[in-house]
């Protein structure tokens, strides 16, 4: 009897032992390309058509040369500027809004919520075409608001609000409307503090996917000094000749900040993007 | 080394700018004032050359801020120039392929240039190639002025090509002027680099394949387009004969059959192949990588007595404002006649100048290997007229498209002429939008 | 929708308890919801049924107004059209090719991280963190590790004695290249979510089955995977629907090509829109996809009912 729960036991650790080496093998693969544009950014340009992971000469050159010779600073203020105001604006919006839907009774609440409903079936991307008139005759092209207002109602930000809303305890709220607060007042005292995990996760979120987002700020933004990260490096060509040692510091500088959001908040993002479970 | 040659030449091109500002009296000079917004999309060496002029504008005129802006080049450079000027903010001055300029001028896009205004900079039609600045009117009115013509041409690597055997007494290749004599040189060159004999572009571009088909399919007088792209006029012949030619040597291994731009150029300065197809412009390229090298015309292989090359003319523009004054239109303008007189270093980075005063002169004469090549300017051929057709455009990227997967060997010569066809008979059926 | 929810303090029923029996002018409420709706009308609602109206013109995106009307010839042109059809395919195709290889390898590496018992950390590191590159710097690095001559995947390949096609420059190795790199880049988002569903599953389950004898193995099949069911239709849905709206990889790596093999449908928006001026026809286009985007969601929409009727 013994013997043989041993058995199974040494056989499970067996197994677990065998999937522990599966997985580095592949973890270290998924990081193989990462390596190889940092090792590329290392190299002299010209040392860059020879395939080989050794470095003769490593020099921060390339870095230092696309610092200078484009505008990457700035897009790094753009993405920065549009991704904080489109998160907050979402926060804000929906909250307001699932914060009503949730506790408030009014005509046509169901009505109100199915509208919003709707909205998660709309991908933005085949809203372009419209948006693009839309902001010509705003006269907004060309703006960071062109960019970020189309994204600031999100329907299943709304959503995510209202489930955390609804499950949340209402002893507070009644006593506080004993006290006479009203509903901003409840808002803002005892719901959005409660809420946190919410906020966190759709802030997060907002932000991410606005940094990254290609398709729309590439139509609207034409001017490079107020391109985002991803435009400016889809738009923008570098200096010339062999120059992947360029190209591959451009990509690395393009993405230290989220990855610097990443390590930073890790725990945030993935259990935020795990609770929202919405995606691009 | 390259240190030196750069510095020496903005120091020339700086000097050139102010001796010719100094003494074009009318020209609004030195106080001017304000800000300019300038548009390119020139990567490669002309991406450095432009530096130097655009340096020498700014040391010539040091009241006037100006910033300059590098775009991916094709089609995604002409939308966002259409998107920002539709935005009424686009740059004061931006480049436009001479045969992309006329559906930015059917669309409302541009700037028509009086001859009043280019007057007080001296500016005039008769300064001109005949040829580029005929080609740029539009119902007899300007709104572009050209910079160049820039051909396709062929570079070699004169290593190669000497050991080959390619080369004469006095070092000059000797003329490449049928199927057979293409070839064979290409054979030898492959045996003598251990690779390839030539390289040209396959992967992800679909400019470079156009080029050489249209050179190769003008030479034998083929035309694509008729009525302003309302007519599809593919011979089917004649392309198919071209197409098959140039099969040929991917399949017979004297061209690798799939490079990329950077991927075709390090193959050529790597020594991995004798000759390389690309326009002009790389020259700067292979200057910087110190191999031995030179660029003569693009073969006249099935010309005859005709020749005939893919060619296009880089122009610059002047996009509509809602806010365009005089003074600003002034500074504009200063910034194209800068471009002018730059000439000298814009055609050291490979391209024909258009600016006669320039041209005609002893220096440009004395320039090599820029100077092998200036006849094509001659011979150039234009895309066809179609709000589809230019440099980068629609047209180009279903022509070589299917150029590319004949190079690549994906389809059958007979193949790619019946998808081009199909797909031009789509576009030329399409009411134009503008 | 999001079925699982981390952040949600406790489960709700559907509809949520009831609001507040406090009678109302519903002023309050209008004030709240006012700028969502504002911005909502604006932005999505608005432009939904502008969309839909100058689908039926022949709009220009260089002259003012909507044009001439068309009626239904931009969707019968569309409908008729090679390259329509042919963009629809290849973005079906990138979708074919991308959502089994991450939902299961998204799910494998989850299993293996939920038993590791050190290092969670790490694998989250190493597969989450492409998924927050913006899909430039994707490409960027990507297109060189393709480069015919000089690229990694090559050069490795060829020290191994293999020889490797022309990823991006064959049309038909383009899309799995493209493919590869997605995976690549977006696995580490559904692995995240097959973690959470993990962690949700209780430890007593698998203790109970240990203790009868069962193997890893049988548990994975007897117990993880049935309790995963509703993941697993979410990561499914949200990888189909993120597929179809596939545009960066394509528009940076391959601009569609080569010979037109990567054009995905939203490319063909832009293309028609934005380089072309048809804005009409564009807008024609952006429905006929939204009607296939609804489609999709209507058959999750199903799945999950059927789910929770078994549950």
């Amino acid at each position: 009897m013994t013997d043989l729960a041993q058995r199974a036991e040494t056989r499970v650790k067996l197994f677990n032992r065998i999937c522990f080496g599966v997985l580095i093998a592949f973890a270290l693969l998924w990081l193989v390309p990462l390596a190889w544009a940092l090792d590329t950014a290392l190299k002299p340009n010209a040392e860059t058509t020879r395939t080989t992971w050794a470095i003769s000469d490593p020099t921060l050159d390339a870095f230092s040369r696309v610092l200078r010779d484009t505008d990457l600073l700035t897009w790094f203020g753009s993405s920065l500027f549009i991704s904080t105001l489109t998160a907050a604006g979402t926060v804000l919006v929906a909250s307001l809004a699932a914060y009503a839907l949730s506790r408030m009774r009014f005509r046509y609440r169901t009505a109100v919520f199915w509208v919003v409903l709707a909205g998660i079936m709309i991908p933005g991307q085949v809203l372009i075409v419209p948006w693009f008139r839309e902001f010509d005759a705003l006269g907004l092209l060309n703006t960071w608001w062109a960019v970020s207002l189309p994204q600031i109602p999100t329907a299943i930000a709304v959503f995510i609000f209202k489930q955390f809303f609804d499950g949340l305890p209402r002893e507070l709220e009644e006593v506080a409307r004993m006290d006479g607060a009203g509903y901003l007042r409840i808002y803002r005292k005892i719901i959005m503090p409660l809420a946190r995990p919410a906020v966190a996760a759709v802030a997060i979120f907002t932000f991410v996917t606005s940094w990254n987002d290609l398709l729309w700020p590439l139509l609207v933004l034409s001017n490079p000094d107020i391109m985002t990260v991803p435009v400016g490096l889809a738009t923008v060509q570098g200096a010339f000749g062999i120059r992947y040692a360029d190209t591959m510091a451009s990509a690395i500088l393009g993405a230290i900040p989220l990855v610097a959001v990443f390590l930073l908040f890790q725990r945030h993002i993935v259990e935020g993007i795990a609770g929202s479970g919405l995606k691009g | 080394m390259t240190l030196t040659r750069r510095a020496l030449l903005s120091g020339t091109a700086a000097a050139a700018a102010l001796g010719l500002t100094g003494c074009s009296g009318v020209t609004p000079g030195r106080d001017t004032r304000g800000s300019l917004d300038y548009w390119n999309l020139f990567g490669g060496g002309d991406g450095v050359r432009m530096t130097q002029m655009l340096d020498a504008f700014r040391t010539a005129n040091p009241r006037v801020t100006l910033s300059a802006v590098t775009l991916a080049w094709g089609n995604p450079y002409y939308t966002k120039l259409a998107l920002a000027t539709l935005g009424d903010k686009p740059p004061d001055v931006a480049i436009s392929h001479l045969t992309r300029m006329k559906t930015l001028v059917s669309s409302g896009l541009l700037e028509e240039l009086r001859p009043a205004d280019l007057a007080r900079h001296g500016i005039s039609a008769d300064l001109f190639t005949p040829r580029a600045w005929q080609a740029g009117l539009v119902e007899g009115k300007a709104y572009a002025i050209p910079i160049d013509t820039h051909p396709f041409v062929m570079f070699y690597n004169t290593d190669i090509c000497e050991k080959a055997g390619l080369l004469d007494s006095s070092g000059a290749l000797a003329p490449l002027d049928s199927p057979e004599k293409f070839t064979e040189a290409m054979r030898k060159a492959k045996e003598a680099s251990g690779a390839y004999g030539g390289v040209v572009t396959i992967n992800n571009d679909t400019s470079t394949p156009w080029r050489i088909f249209q050179s190769l399919y003008s030479q034998l007088g083929g035309e694509v387009l008729a009525d302003e792209g309302r007519r599809v006029v593919l011979d089917d012949a004649k392309a198919s004969q071209v197409l098959t030619f140039l099969q040929s040597l991917t399949r017979s291994g004297l061209f690798p059959a799939g490079s990329d731009y950077q991927g075709s150029i390090a193959t050529f300065a790597n020594g991995q192949a004798g000759f390389y197809f690309q326009g002009e412009w790389e020259i700067s390229t292979f200057q910087t990588a110190k191999m031995p090298f030179s660029m003569t015309l693009f073969p006249n292989v099935f010309g005859g007595d005709r020749y005939a090359v893919q060619a296009d003319s880089h122009t610059l523009v002047i996009p509509r404002r809602p806010d365009q004054d005089q003074a600003g239109l002034d500074r504009s303008l200063l910034l194209v006649r800068s471009m002018l007189d730059q000439s000298k270093t814009w055609a050291e980075g490979g391209h024909v100048p258009a600016w006669l005063p320039f041209r005609e002169s002893a220096e440009y004469r004395a320039m090599t290997p820029q100077s092998n090549y200036s006849a094509a300017a001659d011979a150039a051929v234009y895309d066809a007229e179609g709000w589809y057709s230019g440099s980068g455009s629609n047209f180009e990227i279903v022509m070589g498209s299917a150029v590319a997967t004949v190079l690549g060997g994906q389809q059958s010569p007979a193949d790619a002429i019946s998808q081009m066809r199909g797909q031009l008979l789509n576009l030329s059926k399409t009411a134009s939008p503008i | 929708m999001t079925t699982e929810t981390v952040v949600r303090p406790r489960p709700a029923t559907e509809d949520g308890p009831p609001p507040e029996q406090r009678p109302g002018t519903g002023l309050p409420a209008l004030g709240f919801l006012a700028p969502f709706l504002v911005l909502y009308l604006a932005f999505i609602i608005g432009p939904t049924i502008y969309g839909l109206v100058m689908s039926f013109f022949d709009t220009s995106l260089v002259k003012p107004g909507l044009s001439g009307f068309a009626g239904f010839g931009n969707y019968t042109e569309a409908l008729q059209s090679s390259d329509f059809w042919s963009s629809l395919w290849h973005t079906v195709w990138f979708t074919v090719l991308t959502t089994p290889p991450l939902i299961v390898l998204a799910f494998v590496f989850a299993l293996l991280a939920d038993r590791a018992k050190r290092g969670r950390w790490f694998f989250r590191l190493a597969f989450f963190a492409p998924y927050i590159l913006p899909s430039a710097v994707v490409a960027l690095i990507w297109i060189f590790i393709y480069t015919p001559g000089l690229g990694l995947i090559e050069t490795g390949l060829l020290k191994i004695g293999l020889t490797s096609p022309n990823w991006l420059g064959d049309p038909n190795w383009a899309m799995p290249s493209l493919a590869l790199t997605t995976i690549w880049w977006t696995l580490g988002f559904n692995f995240v979510l097959y973690l959470a569903g993990l962690q949700e599953i209780p430890r007593d389950l698998y203790e109970a089955s240990a203790m009868d004898g069962a193997s890893p193995w049988q548990q994975i099949r007897k117990i993880t995977i049935p309790m995963l069911a509703r993941t697993t239709t979410l990561v499914a849905v949200l990888q189909v629907i993120a597929s179809l709206k596939v545009f960066d990889q394509m528009y940076i790596m391959t601009a569609g090509g080569p010979n037109f093999a990567t054009r995905s449908i939203l490319q063909y928006v832009y293309d028609e829109g934005f380089t072309n001026f048809r804005v009409g026809y564009a807008a024609a286009v952006s429905m006929l996809f939204f009607l296939v985007v609804l489609m999709v969601s209507a058959v999750w929409f199903a799945i999950v009912r059927r789910q929770e009727k078994g549950v």
